[in-house]
């Protein structure tokens, strides 16, 4: 779906977060399986600003590794405080899609 | 800031250029822009911060991939830089923030 | 206010002593925060701050409704009086610096990619 960009704003954050749980990655994975989701805009420039911030406010863990191709990649994993940061994002979603679920369940 | 402090301090600014000039030619440009709009909108610590050496270890990581620039961060690169900066206070924002905070316990 | 009355006409001058006067019949707080919205506006003004007239006219407007609800400052403009000046102004239809610069960016990396491409 197009022009996704302003509503994702604030949940792609938690998308990665997601995704770093299941298993220690890199930016252009993170990418690629974002658009197999159906997030077919996110670029990999955007994806950058989000571990960008995940690191600054220390809720990854990052180790550099060499690649087959070009510079070392860096390597996400989430440390304890990224997990308590997910699991606060789902508690928020949860929130937000229930109230905006009855909302609109009771406008008809 | 001692005298050596300086000298490192430069070294590390011609090599980081000189990272910079061995970009291919997109790349450069919208490198040089988005470090021209970056020092206007002025994050703290943009000088000596990781921000601009890990744009430039982001764009060689897209290089490798024989990727061009715009298809690796979009063609937005303004809200590129903005999420680069995002959350990061900007020294307009210092400004304010002395201008609001002096302002704000004489109001109350 | 002699700034106003050395640089603007005479209409300018009546709006603001008018602006002055309502300012003086609210509550002290409300007339506090009346002085850090003019501190905050005025860099957003052109010379003769006459684009900034209707915005200050809002903003009083605004502190007038809070006083008669019996309401404080602080609950109409919260905690960052900057930027809810910044959001005025905006709202105003008046382009922040930033904005430009984002669009001077991004016209500047499509000229010069394109003529890369050419």
């Amino acid at each position: 779906m197009d022009d996704l960009t302003e509503m994702l704003k604030g949940t792609l954050e938690g998308c990665v977060l997601e995704i770093i749980a299941g298993e220690e990655t890199y930016g252009y994975a993170i990418t690629r399986q974002l658009n197999d989701l159906g997030f077919t805009d996110v670029v990999e420039g955007t994806v950058y600003t989000i571990l960008l911030r995940l690191e600054r406010n220390k809720l990854v863990q990052v180790t550099k590794r060499p690649s087959g191709v070009g510079p070392p990649r860096k390597f996400y994993a989430l440390n304890d405080a990224g997990c308590e940061e997910l699991a606060k994002f789902w508690t928020k979603w949860q929130y937000v899609s229930s109230r905006i679920d009855r909302l609109r369940e009771g406008g008809r | 800031m001692g005298i050596q402090d300086v000298i490192e301090g430069k070294k590390q600014w011609r090599a980081h250029l000189a990272r910079v000039k061995a970009l291919p030619p997109d790349y450069r440009i919208v490198y040089k822009e988005m470090q021209k709009y970056l020092f206007r909108v002025g994050p703290v610590g943009l000088l000596d911060g990781p921000l601009l050496p890990g744009i430039v270890d982001f764009f060689e990581e897209g290089v490798a991939a024989g990727k061009g620039v715009l298809e690796l961060i979009g063609s937005d690169v303004a809200a590129f830089c903005d999420g680069l900066v995002k959350d990061s206070p900007t020294y307009a924002d210092a400004y304010q923030e002395s201008l609001g905070g002096k302002s704000r316990t004489t109001g109350k | 206010m002699n700034f106003w009355e050395t640089v603007t006409g005479g209409d300018l001058t009546r709006d603001w002593k008018a602006f002055e006067a309502r300012a003086e019949a609210l509550p002290d707080d409300c007339r506090v925060a009346w002085g850090q919205i003019k501190v905050h506006l005025l860099p957003h003004g052109d010379f003769t701050g006459r684009n900034l007239t209707p915005i200050l006219d809002a903003a009083l407007g605004l502190l007038e409704e809070a006083a008669a609800e019996g309401q404080s400052a602080h609950e109409v403009l919260g905690d960052d009086i900057p930027g809810f000046c910044v959001a005025l102004v905006g709202g105003g239809g008046a382009r922040t610096h930033r904005d430009r610069w984002r669009e001077q960016l991004n016209r500047n990396v499509a000229r010069k990619l394109s003529r890369l491409g050419g």
